[in-house]
């Protein structure tokens, strides 16, 4: 009964989501017709511009336009894009595998490192390597992702000509070897990676120090049980449901801090996609694009949810509310 | 109190006071506040600290490098770095402020609203924020920016604001459910006060201390936002000079070799968002002793 109310309130979301973006989208000054027909558009004669605009149903108000769009959906038809002119998903397929490899690697990067990371420093709390930690998790906090990426293309690709500065694979060699591919994902998966790590490992840090407190710690310790094996047995098991729904929360940052990194690197995914799509009112390609990040992230969200009421019992509260610490 | 420990015998306890407050002066962020201060001031006086028109572009001296006439050099259109530095950040830090009172007075409605509203109500805002969260906020401002057309100072702050307002109005949702049975405000309430007087005289006060730090740092994220969004070139115009306009020339720097368009204003905005960070944690360390003390 509860999944069912949980996949009614998801399906909800997705809608109301469609319909602001669908709207947003819209009303957006620009003409979606430069981006359909390329120049072309701007010498049209007034006539040949309503049968263009007749032909994609933009002479028709939003509404109309959006009932329209909701019934080919749940067809399963997404949609043209207008600037390259194939199915919505086709251009989608052939971005996502890109963006998955970037923003998904990078997120388990961040997510395996940052505990260990955040339980090391809470082990050795208040000396010289947690300080440099806290420091270094309030400095990339501070730099703009896309700046980081302009010092690191000045740095490794103009200065020392290492790595490549753009795209996905070389020129000529698309698809081509993986360690073709690995070279041009070192630098942005480096940006996205530390931009972040630090900062998650200084919350579990910050996490782990507060549960150091607690009166069970001091029983255990009085018990003879070794700091590091309370603080790995006990402190990191209170602390995972926060920090799982934490990751849950901030998928949508790390995906963001992604996006923007490919369109400096002008890496072929979703991110540059999405950029280019709402700068040039590539309308359906927008809505799905949208929908598809806003459907990922609600997903993550709920299963963390899930994850973290597993794992510890006091989650499991009528409402899905944390009431108190123990 | 103390000559009761003396009449039975017991030495009185020492006076605590003085170690928590030396601690205090301790912690102050002196080098952020000095550096900020620095900042904010040449960039409001704008006038007296820049060198030269940042607008006037010489096209004889494109890119100079850091010198005698151009402490910072000149970017690729010929302007003067270091004025277009102080006039830029008034423009930066206006974004950021601006924002940032867009969302903290949507974030303490909202937040209220669903504190002390009724469940539908509590249930609807939250679900309108979880809504929000679930699109990168990059995207969302991308959106909004282009429906609301031309890009101005108040339409990005506006944009930023709108779209950064979650974080904060579930931190206030939680202290109005806290403070909601506390007797001052049953009491207004039975007086007949009203939601907005309630939430003026009653509710903003005890909030105060801990939106003062999410509003700092909602500052320091419209900053970075404006920045990026000028950077990808959906933000501020170029003849509009501000940080992130300024590093949207950056990327043909690069080639270029002309490193100090890239590294100087890139430098300023870090530092001052380092500065504005530090300041942020010290208001909230601060808050918490004061709310420690009552």
């Amino acid at each position: 009964m509860r999944a069912v109310k949980k996949l009614a309130a998801f399906l909800l979301s997705l809608l109301v989501l469609s319909a602001a973006v669908f709207w947003f989208a819209r009303l957006a000054p620009g003409d979606p017709l430069v981006s359909y027909y390329g120049e072309r558009a701007e010498r049209m004669s007034p006539a040949d511009r309503a049968q263009a605009e007749a032909a994609l149903g933009l002479d028709q108000p939003i509404r109309v336009q959006y009932v329209r769009w909701l019934k080919n959906a749940l067809r399963g038809r997404l949609g043209i894009s207008y600037k390259y002119k194939q199915d919505v998903l086709t251009v989608i397929r052939g971005r996502v595998g890109n963006t998955l490899l970037l923003g998904g690697v990078s997120y388990l990067l961040i997510f395996t490192l940052a505990l260990p990371l955040g339980a090391a420093c809470a082990r050795m709390e208040g000396r010289l390597p947690d300080k440099v930690l806290c420091k270094l998790g309030t400095l990339s906090a501070c730099i703009p992702a896309f700046w980081l990426s302009l010092l690191l293309i000045l740095i490794f690709s103009v200065t020392l000509r290492w790595l490549p500065s753009s795209g996905a694979w070389s020129p000529g060699a698309a698809g081509g070897g993986a360690a073709d591919r690995l070279r041009h994902l070192a630098l942005p998966m480096t940006v996205v990676v530390a931009g972040h790590l630090w900062y998650y490992a200084y919350m579990v840090r910050n996490m782990l120090c507060d549960e150091l407190g607690a009166d069970y710690v001091l029983l255990e310790r009085a018990a003879g049980l070794s700091r590091t094996r309370t603080l790995l047995r006990h402190c990191l098991r209170n602390v995972l449901p926060t920090y799982l729904s934490l990751m849950a929360v901030e998928t949508p940052h790390i995906l963001g801090g992604a996006y923007v990194v490919e369109t400096v690197f002008s890496y072929p995914g979703l991110g540059t996609l999405s950029y280019e799509s709402a700068l040039y009112h590539d309308y359906d390609l927008l809505m799905a694009l949208c929908l598809l990040s806003g459907a990922a992230v609600m997903a993550c969200s709920m299963l963390a949810q899930a994850a973290s009421q597993r794992i510890d019992p006091r989650m499991r509260t009528g409402r899905g509310e944390v009431t108190g610490r123990g | 109190m103390d000559e009761r420990f003396v009449l039975v015998g017991i030495r009185p306890p020492e006076p605590a006071r003085i170690l928590p407050r030396r601690r205090r002066r301790r912690d102050v962020p002196v080098l952020s506040l000095v550096f900020l201060a620095v900042v904010i001031l040449g960039c409001v006086f704008c006038r007296y600290t820049a060198i030269a028109d940042p607008a006037y572009m010489d096209l004889s001296g494109c890119s100079l490098a850091p010198g005698p006439g151009h402490p910072f050099g000149t970017d690729a259109m010929g302007r003067d770095i270091f004025s277009m530095i102080w006039y830029g950040g008034r423009v930066s830090l206006t974004v950021g402020v601006l924002a940032a009172a867009v969302s903290a007075a949507i974030a303490l409605v909202a937040g209220a609203l669903c504190g002390l509203g009724p469940d539908w109500l509590d249930g609807l805002v939250m679900r309108l924020t979880e809504l929000l969260l679930s699109v990168p906020s990059l995207l969302l401002v991308m959106l909004l920016q282009a429906a609301m057309g031309r890009s101005t100072v108040t339409g990005i702050a506006l944009a930023v604001g709108l779209t950064s307002w979650m974080g904060t109005a579930r931190v206030v949702r939680a202290q109005a459910r806290q403070l909601r049975r506390s007797g001052f405000v049953v009491a207004a309430r039975c007086m007949g006060a009203g939601f907005f007087h309630t939430l003026r005289r009653h509710l903003a006060p005890n909030f105060f201390p801990s939106i003062l730090f999410m509003t700092v740092m909602n500052i320091r994220g419209a900053i970075m936002a404006e920045s990026t969004l000028s950077f990808l070139g959906v933000g501020l115009p170029l003849e509009v000079i501000s940080w992130g306009s300024m590093l949207s020339l950056a990327e043909n720097a690069l080639t270029g070799g002309t490193w100090w368009i890239v590294l100087i204003p890139g430098l300023t905005l870090v530092c001052t968002l380092l500065a504005i960070t530090e300041t942020g944690e010290w208001l909230r360390r601060r808050g918490r002793g004061s709310a420690a003390a009552v």
